[in-house]
């Protein structure tokens, strides 16, 4: 081991209670570091799994249909107008099925699914609830939202002649797995099938209306015969999402609404949290920082005699400084360490104590190894920094003075 | 003088320079110290004994005159050329022994060496083990020098002074904090070194009797050398 490094270690070892005085401080601080960052990243991934569970990344619709007046042109003469804004029909997306291969040319994208979705009435006996039907291709759809997963009674298969629904939906209906139901629009074209299925997806509000049946059932329902009212896509990385969507549209044409978009409101709060997180860990490692760099004065004023003579011995400015940086790294490095077990050990015990009613944990904060990677970077070279200036002050340090003093 | 370790030739140096404050220490002063001499350098307080010492050690500079130091002009030499230099040719003992507290005897006896080096070895260790050996302390190598006594702590920093095998040591009261059988013992040890590898010592001492059992006892009063005489033939 080099001298630099050897000395080093013999100061600090030599220090017992200064050393460990800025080892629990560099602890501290990296744990209090990491437990946030974790809690934060931890409750966001939650949030975010939740609200894409029943969702598509991108939504590509139809262009909205707009009223163009026509100018009748009185030369010289002013016109007045009031354009009312057209009531949008439920339109097919115009050669959906070349646009459908187009934007799975798209890089990023990872599922593209036609859907045809539209307002019904569900019908049984007495019962009838409003619905959103949702006319899907299973296999694509299927990897959008895994249906197969949140099914809670029967098969998520479905044939022309099939169709899914929500817990809730079945409860108000009072109609099980097997039952027909009879679907109807406003405007008088209706559909009886049977139920095979029964889904929960987690949020009330999609399980009390959301229906699923194959794409042409719902062409036939709607009206739109062989059209497709939305196409659904996935993306490899959810966080670019508003980048593919661009993307999309700029390669077809069509609006294509991203979830970041969608939820833009979620959005500027998890930034305003991201931000404070980020002014809290610099607060809490110039705190830190600061801590380091006082001990380490302090014991260059101590060892400015035994300095003065290394550097009498033949040291150089160099060697000194690099002792002292070195004793800075070593405090950030050692206390990174320390203070990922202890935030390792208090998000179990806050994970254990933030239960669901039925005992599944309320939050899943997976300790991630790369966030005690950066933090062992971080706190080595915020160590390193805290370090110049007492490492500086050690190098300066004239030996005559030092000895004499 | 042909084979000499150090000259000194009207070496003045002042402090405060340049301010209302400013005091010449040393008006001028020459000095030749031969290969092996063992020379003494008394002169009340005040006198400019310790500004001489850091001059003749490489630890300060003069504002005028010339040194050098194994033949070699130092006022050419740049800080690193300085530092390596000192580290070749001049061991140090100084009043206060000055060990690292944080190492065993044997490792401050190498420390000069591992400086020099950068990294430890066993030809280092084998020499400060047989430098230990020398001052009779074999046994506590392993111990941290905080354990040890005040006179074993001087001899561990003699060894030190010697772990370069440097031509010139110097030596500055070596022996005032010590009671007088540790302070004979330290003596004893510096002459015995002389002896043996024909190291020439620089005393500063104020102690007569020390001084008296130095081949060479130069006086400094005022900034000027006022005697220089050879006790002995050495």
């Amino acid at each position: 081991m080099p001298f630099e490094w050897i000395a080093a270690m013999r100061f600090l070892a030599e220090g017992r209670m200064q050393t460990a005085f800025i080892l629990v401080g560099a602890a501290i601080g990296v744990a209090v570091i990491v437990f946030l960052s974790a809690i934060l990243t931890g409750m966001q991934q939650n949030i975010i799994r939740r609200s894409l569970l029943s969702q598509a990344h991108i939504v590509i619709q139809p262009a909205e249909e707009v009223a163009r007046p026509q100018p009748r042109g009185v030369p010289g003469g002013g016109e007045v107008s009031v354009v009312q804004k057209r009531a949008q029909r439920l339109l097919s997306i115009d050669q959906w099925q070349k646009i459908v291969d187009e934007v799975r040319g798209v890089p990023g994208v990872k599922v593209v699914s036609p859907t045809v979705a539209g307002p019904a009435f569900a019908l049984r006996g007495d019962a009838s609830k409003s619905v959103s039907v949702n006319g899907i291709v299973p296999e694509e759809y299927n990897r959008i939202v895994p249906l197969p997963d949140k099914m809670v009674a029967g098969t998520w298969r479905l044939a022309s002649t099939d169709v899914l629904v929500g817990d809730e939906l079945a409860k108000d209906l009072g109609a099980g797995v097997g039952d027909k139901l009879r679907l109807a629009t406003a405007a008088g074209s209706g559909v009886t099938l049977t139920i095979t299925g029964i889904f929960d997806l987690g949020s009330r509000g999609v399980n009390e209306r959301n229906a699923y049946v194959l794409l042409r059932t719902a062409q036939d329902l709607l009206n739109l015969p062989g059209g497709a009212s939305a196409i659904d896509v996935t993306v490899d990385d959810v966080w670019a999402a508003e980048d593919v969507a661009q993307r999309i549209t700029a390669r077809v044409g069509l609006q294509a609404d991203s979830w970041i978009r969608t939820n833009q409101q979620f959005f500027i709060a998890l930034n305003a949290q991201t931000i404070s997180n980020i002014v809290l860990r610099i607060s809490v490692g110039v705190s830190v920082a600061l801590g380091i760099a006082s001990v380490l004065v302090v014991s260059v004023v101590q060892k400015s005699r035994e300095i003065g003579i290394l550097r009498a011995m033949g040291a150089s400015r160099r060697q000194v400084m690099d002792v002292f940086l070195i004793q800075g790294g070593i405090v950030g490095l050692a206390g990174s360490f320390i203070g990922s077990a202890i935030a390792a050990v208090a998000l179990r015990m806050f994970q254990g104590m933030l239960r669901n009613p039925d005992g599944t944990p309320l939050f899943l904060l997976p300790f991630d190894p790369r966030l005690v990677a950066w933090a062992a970077v971080i706190a080595t070279l915020t160590g390193l920094a805290a370090a110049v200036t007492p490492a500086r002050r050690a190098a300066k340090l004239d030996p005559v003075v030092a000895i004499r003093a | 003088m042909p084979d000499a370790v150090l000259t000194l030739e009207g070496v003045r140096k002042s402090y405060d320079k340049g301010k209302p404050t400013e005091n010449e220490v040393l008006h001028g002063v020459d000095l030749a110290l031969g290969r092996g001499e063992f020379v003494a350098l008394i002169g009340p307080s005040g006198s400019g004994k310790s500004t001489l010492l850091n001059v003749i050690g490489l630890l300060d500079r003069p504002d005028a005159g010339k040194l050098f130091v194994e033949g070699r002009d130092t006022s050419r030499l740049d800080e690193h050329a300085l530092t390596r230099l000192r580290g070749h040719t001049i061991g140090f003992v100084f009043q206060y022994h000055y060990l690292l507290s944080a190492f065993s005897a044997i490792e401050n006896v190498m420390m000069p060496l591992l400086l020099e080096r950068g990294r430890p070895d066993a030809a280092m260790r084998e020499r400060a083990a047989a430098l230990l050996e020398k001052v009779g302390l074999a046994r506590w190598a392993a111990n941290p020098v905080g354990n040890l006594s005040g006179g074993q702590q001087q001899r561990v920093a003699v060894a030190r002074a010697l772990a370069m095998g440097p031509p010139l040591v110097l030596a500055d009261e070596p022996t005032g904090n010590l009671d007088t059988k540790s302070a004979d013992g330290v003596f004893e040890l510096m002459r015995e070194v002389n002896a043996a590898n024909g190291t020439a010592f620089l005393v500063v001492t104020h102690d007569p009797r020390l001084a008296a059992r130095c081949d060479r006892v130069v006086e400094l009063v005022d900034g000027r050398i006022v005697t220089d005489a050879v006790r002995r033939a050495a």
